[in-house]
């Protein structure tokens, strides 16, 4: 049987509990394995990252994207902000983005003797995130004292765009030019439904909290991304945009980097990697009936991976998160907003979350996400006192434990699962790179699936989600 | 409903005065007294904002003595009137506007209907926007204006700016040019005028 794939390590944060308190990761169990995500799709594109290059793979790449892109317009005495986001610094341990990050910064100073660059890192509700990066990878230092972390919360610019006033994080602007350094991991998808991936900062981590909430409130779930292309394509961001420099992700790992100054061009290539890829991971999670679901990465509930993707997917993918026919995901905060004060959906034909994860063992996952209505409707398990108390103090998740019950360690949290369920099939969310650590019936499982959710995705829905997105199969692939 | 059980201490050894906590504080419960930050511990409802974003890390946030509940009992009051502010800016009564403290719009327009005139008194009296303090300011601003009330932004404050676009708002134009972008803009208003017509679950 094939091993368990080592997981990324419990991370020191404000936002989890003591990494020392993480006394046994679910993969470690016995009988857990594990199945590589090119077993699964043997036609999945080769990675530069995990791989034998190492991190510096990842700035070669970078380089050799960034000679393809005009810096004319950037003058010696000019002020950049490369701005970045929280979410890249979650892809497989965070050094690869930080490197992305290192190298843009080297190659502006080198090619246009500009020197006065900033690192910007937005945030979403951990306002103290990206400060935790910016120590952790010491970016400050790479910076020359010129990194930041900012929050929704911080000063606000006003941005006029063709759908009125919107507002902007003020330092996210503060620079003569701005460099929009991302990712293309789909992740939340649930929310942006992969239209306009590559622009979506500029309504969420870039935006202040008008912005935010106009996108999770006022809009609607498939007309909600249409704000980032309003800031985006404002006069006041389009006077300052410079670039932008992408990781491209699948979820097996990085594919490589992809920059332009066109930042559709680089959304219009990023949109077909990732609704074929990402797509037929979520087809294929999708398949399955019935599961334990074990939570055990650094990140928010809703935020943990496996098989490259989060939680929030899984529980969402008794629908199909990329068919744009389909209004309302199981879980986005539309979604969740429209259930009324019995805990029933208000309209008949809103999706409940996943009913095939029939429990959920949360070993280890992070505060700073409203994540009650994930322990509401799915029964949960929480291991260990100092997690529950971790929630309970978090002004997001006063109400997670009131639904959870505690079970002292990972072993009879697991044990529970399985007795109370009967299911054994159990997947892990732990970010286990280029794979998925399960139990083997799991794994059985989803090997048998694979070759014809493959062959569905490739022959009838991947056409289809590109059709939805006025995006032409050349230009996704170019 | 929101349970307040936490409160911030503020290190005056660090605190520089610098009222960044003052231009976050949803409920406006921090002032700079003697170069300070100081609490009202009785209009703080335990966000946690001034303790994410003092620069100097001088804010840290402790249990209270004794927990506070706060929210607004829509039992009370005249639920026709509030169904009716709730439609008119466009909310089902029962539908979720903050998702950390899961407080519904009937929440918001009852603590309009007792009073409340800017987003700093809702929040004050329902604990909305004291979770992630990031994705429910529209919704107040929106059942405020349904109700003729038109707040101004705090004074040098950071706490809100002002009311934004809604779906019903997009401008036709904007609609037909990305139509084949992949935004479902009428079809998206649909779904949300479907979801404010809808039965009540809580009153039948």
């Amino acid at each position: 049987m094939r091993p368990p794939i080592a997981p990324i390590p419990p991370r020191q944060s404000m936002y989890g509990i003591d990494p020392s308190l993480v006394k046994t990761r679910v993969s470690e169990l016995p009988g857990m394995t594990s199945v590589t995500l090119s077993e699964l799709f043997p036609d999945l594109p080769p990675v530069i990252y995990p791989g034998d290059g190492g991190i510096a793979a990842v700035r070669k790449r970078t380089e050799e994207a960034l000679k393809g892109i005009d810096m004319s317009r950037i003058k010696p005495g000019d002020s950049v902000n490369i701005c970045a986001s929280h979410h890249g610094f979650t892809l497989l341990g965070g050094e690869p983005y930080a490197e992305m990050l290192r190298t843009i910064r080297d190659a502006i100073e080198e090619r246009t003797g500009c020197t006065n660059i900033r690192l910007r890192a937005g945030v979403g509700l951990r306002f103290r995130e990206t400060e935790e990066y910016i120590r952790r990878y010491k970016l400050d230092e790479y910076f020359k004292g010129k990194a930041a972390g900012v929050a929704p919360v911080d000063e606000g610019v006003a941005i006029e765009t063709e759908i009125g006033t919107l507002y902007g994080i003020k330092k996210i602007y503060d620079a003569d030019w701005i460099v929009h350094a991302h990712n293309s991991d789909v992740r939340e998808v649930h929310f942006h439904r992969m239209v306009d991936r590559a622009v979506k900062p500029f309504g969420m981590s870039y935006a202040r909290i008008e912005t935010r909430s106009t996108y999770h409130q006022n809009l609607g779930p498939r007309a909600a991304n249409f704000i980032a292309r309003a800031i985006f394509d404002s006069p006041f961001v389009q006077d300052k945009f410079a670039f932008a420099c992408f990781l491209t992700v699948a979820p097996h790992g990085i594919l490589g980097v992809d920059a332009d100054n066109d930042l559709y061009s680089l959304n219009e290539r990023i949109t077909g990697v990732g609704c074929r890829y990402y797509g037929k991971m979520m087809t294929l999670l999708g398949e399955i009936d019935d599961c334990i679901v074990a939570l055990d990465f650094p990140c928010p509930v809703v935020y943990v991976f496996s098989a490259g993707v989060v939680y929030a997917n899984f529980a969402g993918a008794n629908t199909d998160l990329f068919d744009l026919e389909s209004p309302l995901p199981a879980y986005t905060w539309y979604t969740e907003s429209f259930y009324g004060r019995k805990g029933f959906p208000l309209l008949p034909e809103i999706p409940k979350l996943n009913p095939a994860v029939r429990m959920c063992v949360h070993n280890y996952a992070w505060t700073g996400y409203p994540s009650a209505f994930f322990s509401e409707h799915i029964p949960t398990v929480v291991v260990g006192s100092e997690q529950a108390d971790l929630f309970n103090r978090d002004p997001q998740n006063l109400n997670y434990m009131k639904h959870s019950v505690l079970s002292e360690s990972t072993e009879s949290a697991m044990d529970f699962a399985r007795k109370a369920t009967g299911v054994d099939k159990v997947l892990i969310f732990d970010g286990a790179p280029g794979g998925i650590n399960l139990s083997p019936p799991l794994r059985d499982f989803l090997l048998s699936r694979a070759p014809e959710v493959n062959r569905r995705v490739e022959e009838e829905l991947f056409p289809k989600w590109l059709r939805q997105r006025g995006v032409f199969a050349t230009s996704a692939a170019a | 409903m929101k349970l307040v059980d936490l409160m911030p201490v503020v290190d005056t050894g660090k605190c520089k005065g610098c009222k960044t906590c003052v231009r976050v504080c949803p409920v406006l419960a921090v002032k700079i007294e003697g170069k300070v930050a100081v609490v009202d511990l009785d209009r703080c409802r335990g966000c946690a904002d001034c303790e994410q974003r003092c620069p100097e890390y001088a804010i840290a946030m402790v249990r209270r003595p004794e927990p506070v509940s706060v929210g607004v009992n829509v039992d009370e009051l005249d639920y026709q009137r509030i169904r009716e502010l709730c439609l008119k800016a466009r909310f089902h009564p029962e539908q979720t506007v903050c998702y950390c403290t899961g407080t519904r719009a009937d929440e918001v327009a009852g603590a309009i209907l007792l009073g409340a005139k800017t987003p700093e008194d809702v929040s004050f009296m329902t604990g909305l926007r004291t979770g992630c303090k990031v994705e429910c300011i529209e919704p107040v601003l929106r059942l405020l204006e349904a109700a003729g009330i038109h707040p101004e932004p705090v004074p040098d404050g950071w706490q809100w700016y002002g009311r934004t676009v809604t779906a019903w708002e997009i401008p036709e134009h904007v609609k037909q040019k990305y139509a084949s972008r992949g935004f479902y803009f009428d079809e998206d208003i649909e779904i949300l005028d479907r979801v404010v017509s809808a039965p009540l679950q809580g009153k039948e």
